[in-house]
Protein backbone atom coordinates (compact mmCIF):
# COMPACT_ATOMS: atom_id res chain seq x y z
CA UNK A 1 0.00 0.00 0.00
CA UNK A 2 2.81 2.28 0.64
CA UNK A 3 4.07 1.75 -2.98
CA UNK A 4 0.77 2.64 -4.01
CA UNK A 5 0.38 5.79 -2.34
CA UNK A 6 3.59 6.40 -3.29
CA UNK A 7 3.00 5.82 -7.21
CA UNK A 8 0.31 8.97 -6.21
CA UNK A 9 2.49 11.39 -4.33
CA UNK A 10 6.20 10.64 -5.57
CA UNK A 11 7.06 12.91 -8.47
CA UNK A 12 10.06 10.39 -9.49
CA UNK A 13 8.36 7.42 -8.99
CA UNK A 14 5.24 8.82 -11.00
CA UNK A 15 7.44 9.93 -13.55
CA UNK A 16 8.87 6.90 -14.64
CA UNK A 17 6.09 4.67 -13.99
CA UNK A 18 4.26 6.78 -16.46
CA UNK A 19 7.22 6.59 -18.87
CA UNK A 20 7.43 3.23 -18.53
CA UNK A 21 4.02 2.52 -19.58
CA UNK A 22 3.39 4.57 -22.25
CA UNK A 23 6.75 3.14 -24.02
CA UNK A 24 5.64 -0.43 -23.02
CA UNK A 25 1.87 0.57 -24.35
CA UNK A 26 4.07 1.89 -27.69
CA UNK A 27 6.47 -0.50 -27.68
CA UNK A 28 4.08 -3.52 -27.29
CA UNK A 29 1.91 -2.55 -30.38
CA UNK A 30 4.49 -1.23 -32.41
CA UNK A 31 6.10 -4.44 -32.04
CA UNK A 32 3.19 -6.80 -32.92
CA UNK A 33 4.30 -5.84 -36.40
CA UNK A 34 7.91 -6.30 -36.66
CA UNK A 35 7.61 -9.81 -34.74
CA UNK A 36 4.90 -11.08 -36.86
CA UNK A 37 6.84 -10.14 -39.69
CA UNK A 38 9.48 -11.94 -38.78
CA UNK A 39 11.79 -9.16 -38.00
CA UNK A 40 12.01 -9.27 -34.14
CA UNK A 41 15.42 -8.13 -34.54
CA UNK A 42 15.06 -5.00 -36.48
CA UNK A 43 14.35 -3.24 -33.26
CA UNK A 44 17.38 -4.23 -31.40
CA UNK A 45 19.03 -3.03 -35.15
CA UNK A 46 17.54 0.67 -35.17
CA UNK A 47 18.11 0.72 -30.61
CA UNK A 48 21.42 0.34 -31.23
CA UNK A 49 22.12 2.28 -33.85
CA UNK A 50 20.73 5.22 -32.39
CA UNK A 51 23.45 5.66 -30.14
CA UNK A 52 25.02 7.81 -32.43
CA UNK A 53 22.45 9.70 -33.63
CA UNK A 54 22.35 10.78 -29.72
CA UNK A 55 25.83 11.77 -29.65
CA UNK A 56 25.54 13.74 -32.88
CA UNK A 57 22.79 15.67 -32.23
CA UNK A 58 24.23 16.00 -28.39
CA UNK A 59 27.70 17.00 -30.89
CA UNK A 60 25.87 19.53 -33.18
CA UNK A 61 23.92 21.59 -30.70
CA UNK A 62 25.14 20.68 -27.11
CA UNK A 63 21.69 20.83 -26.31
CA UNK A 64 20.11 18.05 -23.69
CA UNK A 65 16.73 18.83 -25.35
CA UNK A 66 14.72 15.16 -24.90
CA UNK A 67 13.18 16.19 -28.66
CA UNK A 68 16.81 17.01 -29.92
CA UNK A 69 18.28 13.51 -28.65
CA UNK A 70 15.16 11.71 -29.96
CA UNK A 71 15.18 13.00 -33.77
CA UNK A 72 19.28 12.42 -33.30
CA UNK A 73 18.66 8.94 -32.39
CA UNK A 74 15.69 9.02 -34.88
CA UNK A 75 17.62 9.84 -37.86
CA UNK A 76 20.35 7.28 -37.36
CA UNK A 77 17.92 4.75 -36.33
CA UNK A 78 15.85 4.67 -39.52
CA UNK A 79 19.09 5.12 -41.52
CA UNK A 80 20.44 2.07 -39.95
CA UNK A 81 16.95 0.19 -40.83
CA UNK A 82 17.32 1.59 -44.21
CA UNK A 83 20.47 0.57 -45.14
CA UNK A 84 19.54 -3.17 -43.55
CA UNK A 85 16.68 -3.28 -46.14
CA UNK A 86 18.71 -1.83 -49.28
CA UNK A 87 22.13 -4.22 -48.71
CA UNK A 88 19.39 -7.06 -48.39
CA UNK A 89 17.58 -6.07 -51.34
CA UNK A 90 20.36 -5.52 -53.64
CA UNK A 91 22.95 -7.45 -52.57
CA UNK A 92 23.40 -11.02 -52.21
CA UNK A 93 23.99 -10.44 -48.50
CA UNK A 94 21.36 -11.86 -46.46
CA UNK A 95 18.97 -10.19 -44.31
CA UNK A 96 20.21 -11.32 -40.99
CA UNK A 97 23.98 -10.30 -41.69
CA UNK A 98 22.67 -7.11 -43.18
CA UNK A 99 21.07 -6.24 -39.92
CA UNK A 100 24.25 -7.37 -37.59
CA UNK A 101 26.41 -5.80 -39.72
CA UNK A 102 24.63 -1.94 -39.63
CA UNK A 103 23.74 -2.84 -35.56
CA UNK A 104 27.18 -3.47 -34.97
CA UNK A 105 28.71 -0.47 -37.71
CA UNK A 106 26.81 2.23 -36.61
CA UNK A 107 26.67 1.11 -32.38
CA UNK A 108 30.40 1.16 -32.97
CA UNK A 109 30.54 4.65 -34.32
CA UNK A 110 28.02 5.18 -31.23
CA UNK A 111 30.82 3.84 -28.91
CA UNK A 112 33.15 6.30 -30.62
CA UNK A 113 31.56 9.13 -30.49
CA UNK A 114 30.86 8.85 -27.07
CA UNK A 115 34.35 8.46 -25.66
CA UNK A 116 34.83 11.76 -27.78
CA UNK A 117 32.67 13.71 -26.46
CA UNK A 118 33.06 12.21 -22.46
CA UNK A 119 37.13 13.37 -23.24
CA UNK A 120 36.10 17.18 -24.73
CA UNK A 121 32.53 17.91 -23.86
CA UNK A 122 31.26 16.61 -20.43
CA UNK A 123 28.87 14.28 -22.02
CA UNK A 124 28.70 12.14 -18.75
CA UNK A 125 27.82 15.25 -16.81
CA UNK A 126 25.42 15.68 -19.47
CA UNK A 127 24.55 12.13 -18.86
CA UNK A 128 24.46 10.93 -22.01
CA UNK A 129 26.22 7.83 -20.87
CA UNK A 130 22.55 6.84 -19.49
CA UNK A 131 21.01 6.07 -22.58
CA UNK A 132 23.54 2.86 -23.21
CA UNK A 133 21.83 1.14 -20.29
CA UNK A 134 19.20 3.52 -19.55
CA UNK A 135 18.70 5.77 -16.73
CA UNK A 136 14.67 5.96 -16.00
CA UNK A 137 15.18 8.24 -12.56
CA UNK A 138 16.52 10.89 -14.35
CA UNK A 139 12.87 11.36 -16.73
CA UNK A 140 11.40 14.34 -15.56
CA UNK A 141 7.37 15.68 -17.12
CA UNK A 142 9.14 17.25 -20.11
CA UNK A 143 10.21 13.85 -20.90
CA UNK A 144 6.82 12.64 -20.58
CA UNK A 145 5.39 14.70 -22.23
CA UNK A 146 7.40 14.56 -25.60
CA UNK A 147 6.82 10.41 -25.24
CA UNK A 148 3.22 10.63 -24.96
CA UNK A 149 3.01 13.54 -28.05
CA UNK A 150 5.55 11.01 -30.35
CA UNK A 151 3.93 7.71 -29.08
CA UNK A 152 0.68 8.77 -29.91
CA UNK A 153 1.26 10.08 -33.08
CA UNK A 154 2.52 6.52 -33.82
CA UNK A 155 -0.75 4.70 -32.32
CA UNK A 156 -3.02 6.77 -34.45
CA UNK A 157 -0.72 6.68 -37.39
CA UNK A 158 -1.05 2.53 -37.13
CA UNK A 159 -5.07 2.63 -36.17
CA UNK A 160 -5.56 4.78 -39.17
CA UNK A 161 -3.43 2.08 -41.47
CA UNK A 162 -5.09 -0.75 -39.64
CA UNK A 163 -5.65 -3.22 -42.62
CA UNK A 164 -3.07 -1.73 -44.54
CA UNK A 165 -0.46 -2.72 -41.94
CA UNK A 166 -2.59 -6.03 -41.47
CA UNK A 167 -1.89 -6.85 -45.36
CA UNK A 168 1.68 -5.73 -45.46
CA UNK A 169 2.42 -7.76 -42.35
CA UNK A 170 0.41 -11.23 -43.80
CA UNK A 171 0.73 -10.92 -47.87
CA UNK A 172 2.78 -8.02 -49.27
CA UNK A 173 2.63 -9.07 -52.58
CA UNK A 174 -0.78 -10.02 -52.75
CA UNK A 175 -1.24 -5.97 -51.32
CA UNK A 176 0.72 -4.94 -54.09
CA UNK A 177 -1.47 -7.04 -56.52
CA UNK A 178 -4.42 -4.88 -55.75
CA UNK A 179 -2.63 -1.37 -55.83
CA UNK A 180 -1.78 -0.67 -52.72
CA UNK A 181 1.93 1.03 -51.95
CA UNK A 182 3.59 -1.83 -50.40
CA UNK A 183 7.13 -0.21 -50.30
CA UNK A 184 5.48 3.10 -48.82
CA UNK A 185 3.82 1.28 -46.24
CA UNK A 186 6.73 -0.86 -45.45
CA UNK A 187 8.99 2.75 -44.85
CA UNK A 188 5.99 4.21 -42.82
CA UNK A 189 5.91 0.81 -40.20
CA UNK A 190 9.74 0.94 -40.09
CA UNK A 191 8.94 4.80 -39.10
CA UNK A 192 6.41 3.74 -36.48
CA UNK A 193 8.76 1.31 -34.78
CA UNK A 194 11.88 3.72 -35.43
CA UNK A 195 9.51 6.28 -32.87
CA UNK A 196 8.36 3.54 -30.35
CA UNK A 197 11.90 2.50 -29.71
CA UNK A 198 13.74 6.17 -29.79
CA UNK A 199 10.90 7.00 -27.06
CA UNK A 200 11.78 4.72 -24.79
CA UNK A 201 15.81 4.77 -24.98
CA UNK A 202 16.18 7.32 -21.87
CA UNK A 203 14.24 4.57 -19.41
CA UNK A 204 15.77 1.66 -21.25
CA UNK A 205 18.66 2.26 -22.84
CA UNK A 206 19.83 1.18 -26.07
CA UNK A 207 21.23 -2.07 -25.43
CA UNK A 208 17.81 -3.87 -24.11
CA UNK A 209 15.26 -1.99 -25.96
CA UNK A 210 14.56 -4.43 -28.54
CA UNK A 211 12.99 -6.51 -25.89
CA UNK A 212 9.96 -3.98 -25.31
CA UNK A 213 9.07 -4.61 -28.65
CA UNK A 214 9.42 -8.18 -28.66
CA UNK A 215 8.66 -9.73 -24.93
CA UNK A 216 4.96 -8.11 -24.59
CA UNK A 217 4.03 -9.42 -28.31
CA UNK A 218 5.09 -12.94 -27.69
CA UNK A 219 3.21 -12.90 -24.92
CA UNK A 220 0.61 -11.71 -26.31
CA UNK A 221 0.73 -14.19 -29.24
CA UNK A 222 -0.23 -16.81 -26.44
CA UNK A 223 -3.65 -16.08 -25.27
CA UNK A 224 -5.48 -15.15 -28.54
CA UNK A 225 -5.47 -15.83 -32.10
CA UNK A 226 -7.08 -12.38 -33.74
CA UNK A 227 -4.92 -9.11 -34.21
CA UNK A 228 -6.56 -6.62 -33.40
CA UNK A 229 -7.20 -8.45 -29.51
CA UNK A 230 -2.88 -9.20 -29.88
CA UNK A 231 -1.92 -5.93 -30.49
CA UNK A 232 -4.55 -4.69 -27.64
CA UNK A 233 -2.96 -7.41 -25.19
CA UNK A 234 0.69 -6.46 -26.61
CA UNK A 235 -0.09 -2.64 -25.42
CA UNK A 236 -1.59 -3.61 -22.15
CA UNK A 237 1.04 -6.11 -20.86
CA UNK A 238 3.33 -3.73 -22.12
CA UNK A 239 1.88 -1.15 -19.83
CA UNK A 240 2.01 -2.77 -16.90
CA UNK A 241 4.71 -4.86 -16.98
CA UNK A 242 6.31 -1.20 -17.26
CA UNK A 243 4.90 0.18 -14.31
CA UNK A 244 5.46 -3.34 -12.38
CA UNK A 245 9.29 -2.56 -13.37
CA UNK A 246 9.13 0.88 -12.11
CA UNK A 247 7.73 -0.31 -9.16
CA UNK A 248 9.74 -3.29 -8.42
CA UNK A 249 13.42 -0.94 -8.60
CA UNK A 250 11.59 2.00 -6.98
CA UNK A 251 11.40 -0.36 -3.73
CA UNK A 252 15.01 -1.88 -3.72
CA UNK A 253 18.31 -0.25 -3.73
CA UNK A 254 20.13 -0.41 -6.45
CA UNK A 255 18.26 -2.37 -8.80
CA UNK A 256 18.09 -0.52 -12.17
CA UNK A 257 14.74 0.21 -13.65
CA UNK A 258 15.22 -0.38 -17.44
CA UNK A 259 16.83 -3.99 -16.45
CA UNK A 260 13.87 -4.94 -13.95
CA UNK A 261 11.41 -3.99 -16.53
CA UNK A 262 12.68 -6.04 -19.11
CA UNK A 263 12.83 -8.82 -16.52
CA UNK A 264 9.38 -8.35 -15.25
CA UNK A 265 8.34 -8.48 -19.61
CA UNK A 266 10.46 -11.69 -19.31
CA UNK A 267 8.46 -13.14 -16.54
CA UNK A 268 4.95 -11.90 -18.14
CA UNK A 269 6.23 -14.04 -21.45
CA UNK A 270 7.31 -17.46 -19.45
CA UNK A 271 4.10 -17.15 -18.09
CA UNK A 272 1.88 -16.99 -21.03
CA UNK A 273 4.07 -20.15 -22.72
CA UNK A 274 3.71 -22.08 -19.90
CA UNK A 275 0.24 -21.72 -18.96
CA UNK A 276 -2.01 -20.12 -22.25
CA UNK A 277 -4.31 -22.33 -23.42
CA UNK A 278 -4.06 -24.03 -26.65
CA UNK A 279 -0.34 -22.65 -27.33
CA UNK A 280 0.61 -23.10 -23.75
CA UNK A 281 3.28 -25.73 -23.03
CA UNK A 282 1.23 -27.16 -20.43
CA UNK A 283 -2.02 -27.17 -21.98
CA UNK A 284 0.06 -29.15 -25.00
CA UNK A 285 0.68 -31.92 -22.51
CA UNK A 286 -1.92 -32.41 -21.03
CA UNK A 287 -3.61 -35.20 -22.24
CA UNK A 288 -5.44 -36.74 -25.57
CA UNK A 289 -8.03 -34.64 -25.34
CA UNK A 290 -5.98 -31.84 -26.95
CA UNK A 291 -4.44 -33.48 -29.34
CA UNK A 292 -6.06 -31.36 -31.90
CA UNK A 293 -4.82 -30.52 -35.29
CA UNK A 294 -3.85 -27.24 -34.09
CA UNK A 295 -1.53 -27.93 -31.14
CA UNK A 296 1.42 -28.75 -33.74
CA UNK A 297 0.90 -25.34 -34.25
CA UNK A 298 3.81 -23.53 -31.54
CA UNK A 299 4.20 -19.33 -31.40
CA UNK A 300 5.40 -18.35 -34.80
CA UNK A 301 6.28 -20.99 -37.45
CA UNK A 302 5.40 -20.95 -40.47
CA UNK A 303 4.34 -24.52 -40.83
CA UNK A 304 1.23 -25.48 -42.03
CA UNK A 305 -0.49 -28.48 -41.41
CA UNK A 306 -0.95 -30.86 -44.34
CA UNK A 307 -3.99 -31.87 -45.99
CA UNK A 308 -6.29 -34.73 -43.95
CA UNK B 1 -12.91 -3.65 -76.83
CA UNK B 2 -9.90 -6.67 -77.21
CA UNK B 3 -10.46 -10.08 -76.94
CA UNK B 4 -6.86 -10.85 -75.35
CA UNK B 5 -6.53 -10.84 -71.85
CA UNK B 6 -2.94 -11.13 -71.67
CA UNK B 7 -0.03 -11.17 -74.11
CA UNK B 8 2.81 -11.38 -72.78
CA UNK B 9 6.26 -10.59 -75.31
CA UNK B 10 9.62 -11.36 -74.96
CA UNK B 11 9.45 -11.20 -71.43
CA UNK B 12 13.32 -11.73 -69.76
CA UNK B 13 13.92 -11.70 -66.05
CA UNK B 14 16.95 -11.94 -64.03
CA UNK B 15 18.08 -11.89 -60.56
CA UNK B 16 21.69 -10.78 -59.92
CA UNK B 17 22.36 -11.42 -63.65
CA UNK B 18 21.09 -15.23 -63.78
CA UNK B 19 18.35 -15.39 -66.15
CA UNK B 20 15.29 -16.91 -64.17
CA UNK B 21 12.42 -16.24 -67.59
CA UNK B 22 14.03 -15.88 -71.24
CA UNK B 23 12.00 -14.61 -74.01
CA UNK B 24 8.93 -16.06 -72.85
CA UNK B 25 5.70 -14.77 -74.58
CA UNK B 26 2.16 -16.06 -73.75
CA UNK B 27 -1.23 -14.76 -75.35
CA UNK B 28 -4.35 -15.43 -72.91
CA UNK B 29 -7.54 -14.92 -75.00
CA UNK B 30 -10.53 -14.32 -72.84
CA UNK B 31 -12.86 -17.22 -71.45
CA UNK B 32 -10.22 -19.76 -71.79
CA UNK B 33 -8.43 -21.13 -68.72
CA UNK B 34 -4.33 -21.79 -69.16
CA UNK B 35 -2.25 -24.12 -67.28
CA UNK B 36 1.85 -23.08 -67.07
CA UNK B 37 3.73 -26.42 -66.45
CA UNK B 38 7.32 -26.94 -66.39
CA UNK B 39 9.89 -28.21 -64.45
CA UNK B 40 11.17 -26.63 -60.93
CA UNK B 41 12.99 -23.51 -61.40
CA UNK B 42 11.35 -22.98 -64.91
CA UNK B 43 10.47 -19.39 -64.03
CA UNK B 44 6.17 -20.25 -63.41
CA UNK B 45 5.92 -17.94 -60.58
CA UNK B 46 8.60 -15.90 -61.69
CA UNK B 47 6.03 -15.27 -65.05
CA UNK B 48 2.96 -14.40 -63.00
CA UNK B 49 4.99 -12.18 -60.40
CA UNK B 50 6.05 -10.26 -63.66
CA UNK B 51 2.86 -9.54 -64.91
CA UNK B 52 2.14 -8.09 -61.45
CA UNK B 53 5.23 -5.85 -61.22
CA UNK B 54 6.82 -7.87 -58.20
CA UNK B 55 9.72 -8.65 -59.96
CA UNK B 56 11.46 -6.29 -62.88
CA UNK B 57 11.07 -6.85 -66.22
CA UNK B 58 14.67 -6.99 -67.97
CA UNK B 59 12.88 -6.56 -71.37
CA UNK B 60 9.66 -7.35 -73.12
CA UNK B 61 6.47 -5.91 -72.97
CA UNK B 62 3.47 -7.25 -71.23
CA UNK B 63 -0.05 -5.85 -71.91
CA UNK B 64 -3.40 -6.30 -69.98
CA UNK B 65 -6.60 -5.44 -71.64
CA UNK B 66 -4.73 -3.78 -74.45
CA UNK B 67 -2.85 -1.54 -71.68
CA UNK B 68 -0.40 -1.25 -68.90
CA UNK B 69 -0.73 -3.81 -66.29
CA UNK B 70 -0.95 -0.78 -63.39
CA UNK B 71 -4.34 1.02 -66.04
CA UNK B 72 -5.83 -2.58 -65.48
CA UNK B 73 -4.73 -3.47 -62.01
CA UNK B 74 -8.35 -3.40 -60.55
CA UNK B 75 -9.41 -6.04 -63.32
CA UNK B 76 -6.61 -8.44 -62.25
CA UNK B 77 -6.89 -11.05 -59.48
CA UNK B 78 -3.62 -12.99 -57.55
CA UNK B 79 -3.94 -16.23 -55.97
CA UNK B 80 -0.25 -16.27 -54.69
CA UNK B 81 1.20 -19.86 -53.53
CA UNK B 82 -0.17 -21.01 -50.06
CA UNK B 83 3.57 -21.56 -49.17
CA UNK B 84 4.42 -17.62 -49.23
CA UNK B 85 2.48 -16.76 -46.11
CA UNK B 86 2.51 -17.60 -42.30
CA UNK B 87 -0.29 -19.36 -41.46
CA UNK B 88 -0.10 -18.81 -38.27
CA UNK B 89 -0.92 -15.35 -38.69
CA UNK B 90 -3.55 -14.12 -36.19
CA UNK B 91 -6.24 -13.94 -37.90
CA UNK B 92 -9.56 -16.35 -39.36
CA UNK B 93 -11.08 -16.97 -42.43
CA UNK B 94 -13.23 -14.74 -42.84
CA UNK B 95 -10.59 -11.95 -42.31
CA UNK B 96 -8.31 -13.42 -45.29
CA UNK B 97 -11.21 -12.96 -47.95
CA UNK B 98 -12.03 -9.66 -46.97
CA UNK B 99 -8.36 -8.54 -47.77
CA UNK B 100 -9.37 -9.24 -51.54
CA UNK B 101 -11.81 -5.97 -50.65
CA UNK B 102 -9.34 -3.80 -49.08
CA UNK B 103 -7.94 -2.37 -52.43
CA UNK B 104 -11.84 -1.40 -53.58
CA UNK B 105 -12.11 0.11 -50.00
CA UNK B 106 -9.93 2.55 -50.17
CA UNK B 107 -7.78 4.60 -47.29
CA UNK B 108 -8.43 4.30 -43.94
CA UNK B 109 -12.34 2.57 -44.49
CA UNK B 110 -12.34 -0.90 -42.63
CA UNK B 111 -14.90 -3.73 -43.92
CA UNK B 112 -18.53 -3.23 -43.05
CA UNK B 113 -21.75 -5.46 -42.74
CA UNK B 114 -21.65 -5.18 -46.76
CA UNK B 115 -18.02 -6.49 -47.45
CA UNK B 116 -18.95 -9.14 -44.65
CA UNK B 117 -21.79 -10.18 -46.51
CA UNK B 118 -19.63 -10.37 -49.96
CA UNK B 119 -16.42 -12.34 -47.90
CA UNK B 120 -19.69 -15.03 -46.55
CA UNK B 121 -20.43 -14.73 -49.85
CA UNK B 122 -17.13 -16.25 -51.58
CA UNK B 123 -16.64 -18.50 -48.49
CA UNK B 124 -20.15 -20.28 -49.69
CA UNK B 125 -19.06 -20.32 -52.97
CA UNK B 126 -15.53 -22.36 -52.38
CA UNK B 127 -17.81 -24.76 -49.95
CA UNK B 128 -15.89 -23.13 -46.90
CA UNK B 129 -18.92 -21.09 -44.98
CA UNK B 130 -18.94 -23.45 -41.78
CA UNK B 131 -14.85 -22.38 -41.31
CA UNK B 132 -15.54 -18.61 -41.30
CA UNK B 133 -14.34 -17.91 -38.35
CA UNK B 134 -11.83 -20.12 -37.61
CA UNK B 135 -8.08 -19.19 -36.99
CA UNK B 136 -6.73 -20.00 -40.31
CA UNK B 137 -3.95 -22.20 -38.71
CA UNK B 138 -6.56 -25.07 -37.89
CA UNK B 139 -7.31 -24.97 -41.52
CA UNK B 140 -6.09 -27.80 -43.49
CA UNK B 141 -3.89 -27.30 -46.46
CA UNK B 142 -6.97 -27.74 -49.36
CA UNK B 143 -8.99 -25.32 -46.81
CA UNK B 144 -6.36 -22.66 -46.89
CA UNK B 145 -5.95 -23.08 -50.48
CA UNK B 146 -9.81 -22.46 -50.70
CA UNK B 147 -9.82 -19.84 -48.67
CA UNK B 148 -7.19 -17.92 -51.11
CA UNK B 149 -9.84 -18.76 -53.88
CA UNK B 150 -12.34 -17.23 -51.89
CA UNK B 151 -10.16 -14.00 -51.65
CA UNK B 152 -9.94 -14.00 -55.26
CA UNK B 153 -13.30 -14.11 -55.84
CA UNK B 154 -14.68 -11.59 -54.09
CA UNK B 155 -12.40 -9.40 -56.51
CA UNK B 156 -14.49 -10.38 -58.77
CA UNK B 157 -11.75 -9.58 -62.08
CA UNK B 158 -11.35 -10.23 -65.15
CA UNK B 159 -7.80 -12.22 -65.42
CA UNK B 160 -6.58 -14.38 -62.51
CA UNK B 161 -3.18 -15.61 -61.98
CA UNK B 162 -3.30 -18.55 -60.06
CA UNK B 163 0.35 -19.84 -58.61
CA UNK B 164 -0.35 -23.69 -57.88
CA UNK B 165 -3.63 -23.80 -56.62
CA UNK B 166 -4.08 -26.83 -56.22
CA UNK B 167 -1.27 -28.00 -54.37
CA UNK B 168 -1.00 -29.76 -51.08
CA UNK B 169 -5.21 -30.24 -51.75
CA UNK B 170 -7.03 -33.83 -51.91
CA UNK B 171 -8.79 -35.57 -54.73
CA UNK B 172 -12.15 -33.78 -53.78
CA UNK B 173 -11.33 -30.42 -53.23
CA UNK B 174 -9.12 -30.69 -56.46
CA UNK B 175 -12.17 -31.27 -58.26
CA UNK B 176 -13.92 -28.25 -56.15
CA UNK B 177 -11.70 -26.26 -57.30
CA UNK B 178 -11.41 -26.56 -60.91
CA UNK B 179 -15.35 -27.18 -61.16
CA UNK B 180 -15.02 -23.19 -59.77
CA UNK B 181 -12.23 -22.47 -62.27
CA UNK B 182 -14.17 -23.47 -65.27
CA UNK B 183 -17.31 -21.76 -64.28
CA UNK B 184 -14.76 -18.64 -63.80
CA UNK B 185 -13.51 -19.18 -67.46
CA UNK B 186 -17.70 -20.07 -68.59
CA UNK B 187 -18.31 -17.00 -67.07
CA UNK B 188 -15.81 -15.00 -70.24
CA UNK B 189 -12.95 -14.13 -67.72
CA UNK B 190 -9.53 -15.39 -68.44
CA UNK B 191 -7.79 -17.94 -66.20
CA UNK B 192 -4.11 -18.79 -65.66
CA UNK B 193 -3.03 -21.43 -63.63
CA UNK B 194 0.55 -22.33 -62.50
CA UNK B 195 0.01 -26.45 -62.22
CA UNK B 196 2.53 -29.04 -62.01
CA UNK B 197 0.51 -32.66 -62.93
CA UNK B 198 1.07 -33.52 -66.54
CA UNK B 199 -1.82 -36.02 -66.54
CA UNK B 200 -4.12 -33.47 -65.64
CA UNK B 201 -3.46 -31.24 -68.38
CA UNK B 202 -6.08 -32.57 -71.18
CA UNK B 203 -9.16 -32.52 -68.70
CA UNK B 204 -8.27 -29.21 -66.82
CA UNK B 205 -6.93 -26.53 -69.51
CA UNK B 206 -7.76 -25.25 -72.70
CA UNK B 207 -4.47 -23.83 -73.69
CA UNK B 208 -1.45 -24.79 -72.20
CA UNK B 209 2.76 -22.81 -72.11
CA UNK B 210 5.47 -25.03 -71.31
CA UNK B 211 8.25 -23.26 -69.59
CA UNK B 212 12.04 -24.15 -69.26
CA UNK B 213 13.32 -20.32 -68.83
CA UNK B 214 12.53 -20.47 -72.00
CA UNK B 215 8.33 -21.04 -73.65
CA UNK B 216 9.06 -24.10 -75.08
CA UNK B 217 5.63 -23.94 -76.72
CA UNK B 218 2.36 -22.59 -75.92
CA UNK B 219 -0.94 -22.44 -77.63
CA UNK B 220 -4.62 -24.67 -77.48
CA UNK B 221 -3.69 -28.23 -75.73
CA UNK B 222 -4.61 -30.51 -78.61
CA UNK B 223 -1.84 -28.81 -80.77
CA UNK B 224 0.74 -27.76 -78.40
CA UNK B 225 0.89 -30.51 -75.56
CA UNK B 226 2.93 -33.07 -77.74
CA UNK B 227 5.12 -35.49 -76.57
CA UNK B 228 8.37 -33.73 -78.46
CA UNK B 229 7.02 -30.54 -76.81
CA UNK B 230 7.08 -32.29 -73.05
CA UNK B 231 10.48 -33.95 -73.51
CA UNK B 232 11.96 -30.98 -75.08
CA UNK B 233 10.41 -28.82 -71.73
CA UNK B 234 11.36 -31.67 -68.70
CA UNK B 235 14.01 -33.70 -70.63
CA UNK B 236 13.39 -36.91 -72.37
CA UNK B 237 12.18 -38.66 -69.52
CA UNK B 238 8.95 -37.29 -69.48
CA UNK B 239 5.94 -37.81 -72.16
CA UNK B 240 2.10 -35.99 -72.25
CA UNK B 241 0.59 -39.50 -73.19
CA UNK B 242 1.54 -41.05 -69.73
CA UNK B 243 -1.95 -41.01 -69.05
CA UNK B 244 -2.44 -42.44 -65.29
CA UNK B 245 -6.00 -44.05 -65.18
Amino acid sequence: MDLLYELVTDYTLRTVALGAALLGMVGGSLGSYAVLRGRSLIGDAVAHAALPGIAGAFLLTGSMNPLVLMLGAATTGLAAALLVETTAHTTRVPYDSALALMLSAFFGLGLVLMTYLQRHAGASQAGLDAFLFGQAAALVTRDVYVMAALGGIALVMMLLLWKELKLLSFNPDFGHSLGLPMQLLNGLLTTLIVVAIVIGLQTVGVVLMSAVLIAPTVAARQWTNRLGRMVALAAGIGAATGVAGAVVSASMRNLPTGPTIVLCMGAVVAMSMLLAPERGLLWRMGGPRTAAPSSSNSSFSTSSPADS
Amino acid sequence: MTDVALDIQGCTVAYHDTPVLWDASLTVPRGTITGVLGPNGAGKTTLLKAVLGLVPVASGRIQVFGDTYAAQQDRVGYVPQRGSVDWDFPTNALDVVLMGLYGQLGWFRRPGAHENEQARQALRDVGMLDYTDRQISQLSGGQQQRVFLARALVQDADLYLMDEPLQGVDATTERTIMQLLHNLRDAGKAVVVVHHDLHTVADYFDRVLLLNKRAVASGPVASVFTDANVSATYGTEMRASTEAH
